[in-house]
């Protein structure tokens, strides 16, 4: 009897202390200012603990499939950097786009985050920079590393002049087009918004439903007002209003909000677009049931599967037309570098993560972009490769850009990007007016 | 045992982990958020106490459509109590009256409740889907053209649409609790009444019913209780969409704190919600204490 209750004891008290260490984990959510040494201390024994010389890092990304570009891109050059760095061990962890979201921000409020983990620039990560959670980068590039990443390539991941993250490929706005559909109806792929709108009416009419977009979720919804803004307002005038410096309240803001609904009125979509999520309308252009679609570079990847596309070698990358009279231009394009690869501050390893971060980062803007993923973020040397043609095409058109436009949720921060797009899906159901979403846009923007 | 049972040391002992954890995982966490709740806060960076201002934002100044998201749950909460829990009893009452196949009409009327609810929204999103979709379908067979809508997509039949499959999918979880009830009342009261002349009718809402009042009472918590936090489902099934036509305060909350970095204010939400729980299960409790039968 005696025994059972010492063991008992035992249990019990052993059950609480590890309890109370799990406290002390939740406490740092509180003040995580205090705490930063006793965490960087706490996962630095684990790992020595763990692995001996080895140096382990930890790796969140968010190719959880595997038919993705980049997630081929990642494991490739992945392979490439296990064999090449035998001392460091990586443990990868992914989730979907949206559980990672949430999933990284309970991590980093808890100062749990993973060493290396991938993200987006500008808005997304300005409150991790802010809280000083994110190692600057620059000092542990080597020389050839900082000649190679194009200067531009940087905006999106600077703050305060300092570099936090390291991007692959940048993407662009592409208008799709399918151009099987548009020989069998006679309909001419669109260079001007005049043919736009004809080939709208003219699918329309034959009972083909012109332009597929999943408005369930919000953001490629959102494509299409912010590439009619870029048309209107020009790149340095939607950069302007985004940037906080002039009001949202401008004619050619409430224009790109008008001729959305025009669109809406001229059944350029689906009408049950909204209950559409991204995936469910790509389907539909695809399966080659849509001819057109807006939509990034990343896309390009996919229809050229024949796996994934019955539309692979059909379809033509074109610029959003441009609108006559406006003060943008067709060589304005929404998109940008904003996916990248950032390091913790806390991580136990600086330079080695950032080492990985670079190799990685450097090695995938190569490889995502023979795969389709988006135009390179490096300078890269493609010699003896053969580039996909319709990457090809989309080079051709990113190489006239003059200016561009990160989508705006995710140049927005939190709480506008949220309200921005849905207000974008009021002003498609047609419950909110142009004049509504300009004013509710400053309002949100401030 | 008894020995056991009667030492105050050694129920402290058994009990105390359990409520340690249990301290841990569901009542310091409340007080976190409650003290989350008074701060202005992004989940990441430095947070400054603002005391009320997240309540005074949520009941009166609110902008994001709380007031519409609480009618959203209450309507749940409704229809839960008022329509699922009643169809539940007559199933319960019919198939337990040892009808041919009674097994596997339990099976059938249980196996919506052990499907994952994400794969029961997928299900549903089919059924519903405007094209292809079954509902549609069906519709267009029967003539009825007229009725085909783009059940998610239109603000007007999106919440019916949703109720409609969170009602669905529970009724055989509160007919399992019910029939279980009503097996356990001992038969030689039904031959009672029998011999009595008693009707099925009258069995079942003078035995049956108020025996098994404590078990509705059960079924009632939990219908109440579920469609106030009710999440998933509908999360699956429409994000809250189309324009904030199905948000109910789970949805909002999920919203403001993951989406928008507003852990203060979402935390006030949290805190709106446990506090609503907590008085409606107070409140049934009153209700059905009035009525305690017993054989």
């Amino acid at each position: 009897m005696k025994k059972i209750w010492s063991k008992l004891l035992a249990c019990a008290v052993s059950g609480i202390v590890a309890l109370s260490s799990a406290g002390c984990g939740t406490s740092q959510v509180s003040s995580n200012e205090s705490n930063k040494p006793a965490a960087e201390a706490a996962s630095g024994e684990q790992k020595e603990a763990a692995s001996g010389e080895k140096v382990t890092l930890n790796v969140w990304h968010l190719w959880t499939t595997d038919s993705d570009a980049n997630a081929k891109s990642f494991m490739k050059v992945f392979e490439q950097y296990k064999a090449e760095h035998p001392n460091v061990e990586v443990v990868i962890d992914a989730s979907e786009n949206e559980a990672y979201k949430t999933k990284l921000k309970t991590a980093m409020a808890a100062n749990e985050g993973p060493d290396v983990f991938f993200s987006w620039g500008a808005g997304f990560a300005q409150p991790f920079v802010d809280a000083g959670q994110v190692l600057p980068i620059e000092e542990y590039l080597t020389d050839d590393q900082k000649a190679n990443l194009i200067e531009s390539q940087r905006t999106n991941l600077t703050y305060d002049g300092k570099l936090y993250g390291l991007p692959f490929v940048s993407w662009v706005g592409i208008l799709y087009c399918n151009q099987e559909v548009f020989e069998q109806n006679g309909v001419k792929v669109p260079d001007t918004y005049e043919e736009f709108l004809a080939a709208v009416e003219t699918f329309s009419s034959k009972g083909i439903v012109p332009l597929t977009v999943g408005a369930k979720d919000g953001w490629p919804l959102m494509f299409f007002q912010n590439i009619l803004a870029l048309r209107q307002a020009g790149a340095d005038g939607s950069n302007a209003a985004l940037d906080k410096a002039a009001s949202f309240n401008q004619p050619e803001f409430v224009q790109s909000a008008q001729m959305l609904t025009d669109l809406v009125k001229a059944k350029a979509f689906d009408d049950a677009a909204l209950a559409l999520t991204y995936d469910e309308a790509k389907m539909a252009f695809l399966s080659g049931e849509v001819p057109m679609t807006y939509m990034g570079s990343w896309l390009a990847g996919e229809i050229q599967d024949e796996n994934l596309s019955t539309v692979k070698g059909k379809v033509v990358a074109k610029n959003f037309p441009s609108i006559a009279g406006t003060k943008g231009n067709k060589d304005e394009f929404l998109g940008g570098a904003i996916d990248c690869f950032m390091v913790n501050n806390n991580t136990k390893h600086k330079k080695e993560a950032a080492e990985f971060a670079a190799y990685m980062a450097e090695h995938m803007a190569r490889e995502s972009f023979l795969l389709g993923a988006g135009l390179p973020a490096w300078k890269v040397d493609t010699t003896g490769e053969t580039i996909d043609p319709l990457v090809q095409q989309m080079v051709e058109l990113a190489n006239n850009s003059t200016g561009f436009v990160l989508a705006w949720d995710t140049k927005l921060s939190g709480e506008a990007a949220e309200k921005h797009k849905t207000l974008v899906q009021e002003v498609f159901a047609g419950t909110k007016t142009p004049q509504q979403f300009v004013d509710e846009m400053d309002a949100a923007n401030k | 045992m008894e020995k056991v049972l009667s030492d105050k040391k050694a129920i402290f002992l058994f009990v105390f982990p359990a409520f340690v954890v249990f301290a841990m995982v569901v009542i310091i966490p409340i007080f976190f958020s409650a003290y989350y709740s008074t701060l202005d806060w992004n989940g990441i960076g430095k947070s400054t106490f603002i005391g009320i201002q997240n309540y005074v934002n949520l009941f009166v100044n609110n902008k994001d459509g709380f007031a519409m998201a609480i009618k959203n749950s209450f309507l749940v909460a409704f229809f839960s109590v008022f329509v699922q829990v009643p169809l539940a009893l007559i199933l319960a009452l019919v198939i337990s009256k040892g009808i041919k196949g009674e097994g596997f009409f339990r099976t059938v009327y249980f196996i919506p409740v052990i499907i994952s609810t994400t794969v029961i929204g997928q299900l549903w999103m089919k059924i519903y889907q405007p094209k292809h979709g079954m509902l549609n379908k069906l519709l267009e067979i029967a003539g009825l053209d007229s009725l085909q809508r783009n059940w998610l997509a239109t603000p007007q039949t999106a919440m019916a649409s949703v109720l409609f499959v969170i009602i669905w999918q529970y009724i055989g979880y509160h007919m399992l609790l019910l029939y279980s009830g009503i097996k356990a009342i001992p038969g030689d009261i039904y031959e009672a009444a029998e011999v009595d002349g008693a009707t099925n009718f009258q069995k079942a809402a003078r035995i049956t019913i108020p025996l098994i009042a404590p078990m509705i009472k059960v079924c009632v918590t939990f219908a109440l209780i579920g469609s106030l936090k009710t999440f998933d489902l509908i999360y699956v099934l429409t994000k809250g969409g189309p324009i904030h036509a199905t948000e109910v305060p789970t949805t909002l909350m999920f919203s403001n704190i993951f989406l928008q970095n507003k852990y203060g204010y979402g935390s006030a939400m949290s805190i709106f919600i446990i506090l609503e729980c907590l008085l409606f299960t107070v409140f049934i409790n009153k209700v059905f204490k009035a009525e305690s039968i017993t054989y």
